[in-house]
């Protein structure tokens, strides 16, 4: 029974040849791009035809110390906004329990499946000087629209539900028992709370933090819409000196700087995440009743449930009120006459489709080859953190990469459908990630000792176990290519009209007939990310929460599937 | 264990393999749209590189496609000067056998680079109404352009098309305010945090009435002028759809002036369900705020001798009676070929009589330099 030192070597052989796919698609998809295009811009001959005076590198210059200055503090402020504001509703989630308590738990997750694009158009039309809240604001003479509020309220939207879940994910960690001697040995509940429950979610909300900060330091299409001049982010004048003033050289010493500082960001989550698999068994905290709990109780209920209304869930019904109201009584409807309506509907479902089987297997292969890699940490660490790379990287400088690199394929199908695979398969990576993390070892070893092989042992007994996990990143990464981003990185051709593109063509025309069709298309693109996300994550009426799957996972452990023999 | 891993890396293989022929059979099936519209099938693949906002009626390319033998691929490149610079990027190995939408801004930087062909087809010889530059002589290593024909570095005039301002009509009329009578008046307190335009840098429109300004005021003149209208209030956002449906009053914004172009107002009127009367916009013409942008087609380097010829056969087609004929409601651009009816539409939209001309020479060395100065000015 005692192990010898081959297995160890082929668990090794193992984790290479799993980790040879993911690792060969981001070479050259991303490395390979994005390299070239840095090393165009540092080093390569300059540019006929522009004749911009040099204004010195970035951190000399006034104007770019304020943009990544800027940059930072605003993804600061959403981390802290998030930790303050979620942590009460986390608590609120995880220890109360309430009459539609699942539907809110779902709903939380519900704006980060929203385009970008529609959400800042749903920010607007709630927060905008004509929306329904930012126009009486207006006349009682607070102004959202000239300052840093409306993209710190955008960010806010996307990324409070992850800060929630996460919370209360930790507090479902939390031990009945550790508790229960607390308050016995005489402790206040606060003080259980800050000595007991602290110190278990804190990790699990650290997770949420880096990730909330990655994606606001990174923001790019929400910033370019919602931060206006003065408060776009650094990643909106990468992009202006890149596809604008084609500036290639400070673009570059700009991208290195951000990847650098994103890349310890995504080091510390891989890190801070790792640390939060438990597989050791709990008894979590029971939930109590709301029903005749004390009136701070209510209160702090009530208060949750509004500010999560008035942040998250407004913006997305005041987008579809928008688009109904365009629907009913404005043109919006006869957008439906237009051919290039079903065009766009089509060809949004087939990219994701296919996009969807890619991003599935290289999420998938990236993930089991992070859990072989156990044995060697810090190569693990390494290649957990790599899964972050197409989240962090500059949009357009991938997009110029590709230019210099295969131009051939530019405007070719199958780099399409990588690219879109390329920006969703870390949302599968992760989630898979999470669940090899928490599952118990001896079920595996149990059934290689009875003799199954390891494809057996993976198909029978993991892969069952990981199942809801990984339906839930597949649904993550498919809601994400309907609200796709990733077509801009190519050049796009008209026969290739996806909804988004779709909607960016009649706001580019003028007339009340081509907003109405956009408002009409974005609230239908929303609900179409909606519908694929419930589809393919399924299960609605169950809870989706690790915990929660970990809870059934556990009951169902004890009737293990049965090894071949 | 070998075996093992060999099945699966097969199977994945296969998985992968099939995608990418699933890709690639979508591909074919979007390169071969139904039969009635098919070229034969030695037609020769043109490459199109345009901006976003190219749009023709699709009946009038698939007719172009079977008369010219030849198969069209559009690409669309984004805004104008992104487009631009894409193909600058890429000139060792070009994605693209003709642009679209060179304008007369972005003709300077076309022409350094070093990436369009010369251009001797029909139109090089035929009259335009609007030149690809103003007072450009006509150069040696270039064919020689007749001052009629406006084609300037092998870049032939398409449309033309006039950026100014645009007021909502409704918002004028309930504050009761007078329309201001020159750039002057908008720096007035009485126009405070009224006008919103798109930021020169990163927006075609946004550019042309920057170089109006300058070349309506004079340089020194202008300078002024923005460093009073950003005390004023002047709201600068990224692109023309912003500026137009999020900040422009008219689409629930709170500026009612905004920098667009002068048939935008019959675009509202075409656009409405109930065919208005009278357009709920208008165009407002201040000397020093109407700018003509000519956008040009051209050849790039690079093309094979076949796809030359067919290039040639589009650029000649973009020039032809029914395509400039359509211009108006497609692009909202308007005709440079002479004679060409307008849309009865175009009456909510007149041409301005008055615009700001500046030589392609004071375009080549000054544009950049104007650029910076007018961000350190107006954002910095």
């Amino acid at each position: 029974m005692n192990p010898p030192k081959r297995p160890v070597l082929r668990s090794r052989h193992n984790a290479l040849w799993l980790a040879a796919v993911p690792l060969l698609f981001a070479l050259v998809f991303l490395a390979l791009p994005v390299a070239r295009l840095l090393f165009e811009g540092l080093w390569g001959e300059p540019v006929p035809g522009l004749a911009l005076a040099d204004t010195g590198p970035w951190w000399r210059d006034a104007h770019l110390q304020w943009r990544v200055g800027w940059t930072l503090v605003q993804a600061l402020a959403t981390c802290v906004a998030c930790l303050v504001l979620g942590l009460p509703m986390a608590w609120v989630l995880a220890r109360l329990d309430f009459a539609g308590r699942l539907w809110w738990q779902r709903a939380l997750l519900l704006p980060f499946v929203v385009p970008t694009l529609v959400a800042a158009l749903g920010v607007l039309s709630l927060w905008g000087p004509r929306g329904w809240l930012g126009e009486p604001l207006a006349q009682a003479g607070v102004s959202l629209q000239d300052g840093p509020w409306l993209l710190l309220l955008g960010n806010l939207f996307f990324n409070l539900g992850l800060v929630v879940r996460a919370g209360s994910d930790g507090l479902a960690q939390v031990s009945a028992q550790q508790v229960a001697l607390a308050r016995t040995l005489g402790s206040t509940p606060w003080r259980a709370f800050w000595r007991v429950e602290w110190p278990v979610v804190a990790p699990w909300l650290a997770s949420a933090m880096c990730l909330v900060f990655l994606y606001c330091f990174t923001g790019f299409g929400l910033a370019l819409v919602l931060g206006g001049q003065r408060f776009a982010t650094v990643e909106v004048e990468i992009y202006t000196l890149i596809a604008h003033e084609l500036a290639l050289g400070p673009a570059a010493a700009l991208a290195v700087a951000m990847l650098a500082l994103t890349g310890g960001v995504a080091w510390t989550y891989a890190w801070v995440e790792r640390r939060l698999a438990n597989t050791a068994r709990i008894t979590p905290v029971e939930r109590r009743p709301l029903r005749g709990a004390g009136q701070w109780i209510w209160a702090l209920w009530v208060l949750a449930l509004g500010i999560w209304g008035l942040l998250c869930g407004a913006p997305l019904l005041a987008l579809l009120g928008q688009g109904l109201r365009a629907a009913v009584w404005g043109q919006g409807a006869a957008v439906w006459a237009d051919p290039d309506t079903w065009l766009a509907l089509r060809n949004t479902l087939q990219f994701t489709a296919m996009a969807l089987v890619l991003a599935t297997v290289l999420g998938s292969l990236q993930a089991l080859a992070g859990h072989a890699l156990r044995p060697w940490p810090r190569w693990a660490l390494a290649w957990r953190a790599s899964a972050y790379a197409p989240l962090v990287v500059s949009p357009v400088a991938l997009a110029f990469g590709f230019l210099l690199v295969y131009p051939q394929w530019l405007a070719s199908l199958p780099l399409l459908v990588a690219a879109y695979a390329l920006l969703a398969y870390p949302f599968v990576a992760k989630a898979l990630t999470a669940a090899l993390d928490a599952l118990p070892e001896h079920y595996a070893q149990a059934a290689a000792t009875l003799g199954a092989r390891p494809l057996r042992v993976f198909w029978r007994v993991t892969l069952p176990m990981v199942t809801l996990a990984l339906r839930r990143g597949v649904a993550f990464a498919a809601a994400t290519m309907l609200g796709e981003f990733a077509v801009s990185l190519l050049l796009s051709r008209p026969e290739w009209l996806t909804l988004s593109t779709l909607i960016y063509q009649r706001l580019g025309r003028p007339g009340a007939g081509n907003l109405d069709a956009a408002l009409v298309l974005s609230a239908s693109l929303m609900v179409l990310a909606l519908l694929v996300f419930v589809l393919i994550e399924g299960r609605l009426g169950s809870g989706t929460s690790p915990a929660a799957s970990q809870a059934r996972r556990r009951a169902a452990a004890t009737s293990p599937p049965t090894p071949a023999a | 264990m070998q075996r093992r891993f060999l099945v699966t890396g097969t199977g994945l293989a296969w998985l992968l393999s099939s995608v990418m022929l699933w890709a690639a059979a979508g591909q074919s099936l979007a390169q071969n749209p139904p039969p009635n519209h098919s070229p034969s099938p030695t037609a020769t693949l043109l490459r199109v590189m345009t901006h976003s906002s190219f749009e023709l009626p699709k009946p009038l390319l698939a007719q172009f496609e079977k008369d010219a033998g030849v198969k069209l691929q559009l690409i669309k490149g984004g805004d104008a000067g992104e487009m631009l610079n894409k193909l600058i990027l890429s000139r060792a190995a070009p994605v693209a056998d003709v642009v679209f939408g060179i304008d007369n801004t972005l003709l300077p930087r076309a022409l350094a680079s070093g990436i369009l062909d010369t251009y001797s087809g029909a139109a090089a010889q035929s009259k335009s109404l609007a030149g690809m530059a103003e007072g450009a002589a006509p150069q040696k290593d270039l064919p020689a352009s007749t001052a009629d024909s406006g084609v300037v570095g092998g870049v032939v005039p398409v449309t033309q098309g006039f950026v100014s301002l645009n007021i909502d009509k409704a918002w004028f009329q309930k504050k009761g305010l007078a329309l201001p009578q020159n750039l002057q008046a908008l720096a007035l307190p009485a126009y405070r945090d009224l006008l919103v335009l798109p930021n020169p840098a990163t927006s075609s429109p946004g550019q042309a009435f920057l170089l109006a300004t300058v070349a309506g005021l004079g340089e020194a003149a202008a300078w002024d002028w923005w460093a009073q209208m950003r005390g004023n209030g002047v709201k600068v956002v990224k692109g023309w759809s912003e500026a137009y449906y999020t900040e422009f009053s008219h689409n629930g914004g709170t500026r009612p002036m905004v920098v667009s172009y002068a048939t935008s107002p019959a675009a509202e009127v075409f656009y409405s369900k109930d065919k208005l009367g009278a357009s709920p916009t208008a165009n407002l013409f201040l000397p020093g705020g109407v700018f003509r942008q000519v956008e040009g087609a051209a050849l790039l380097k690079g093309a094979t001798p076949s796809a030359r010829t067919a290039g040639v056969k589009f650029i000649e087609f973009l020039r032809s009676v029914p395509v400039q004929q359509a211009l108006p409601t497609s692009m909202w651009m308007y005709p440079v070929q002479p004679g060409v009816p307008l849309d009865a539409v175009l009456q909510h939209a007149q041409a301005p009589t008055h615009f700001e001309r500046l030589p392609l020479q004071t375009l080549s060395t000054q544009a950049a330099r104007w650029q910076q100065r007018w961000t350190q000015v107006v954002l910095k």
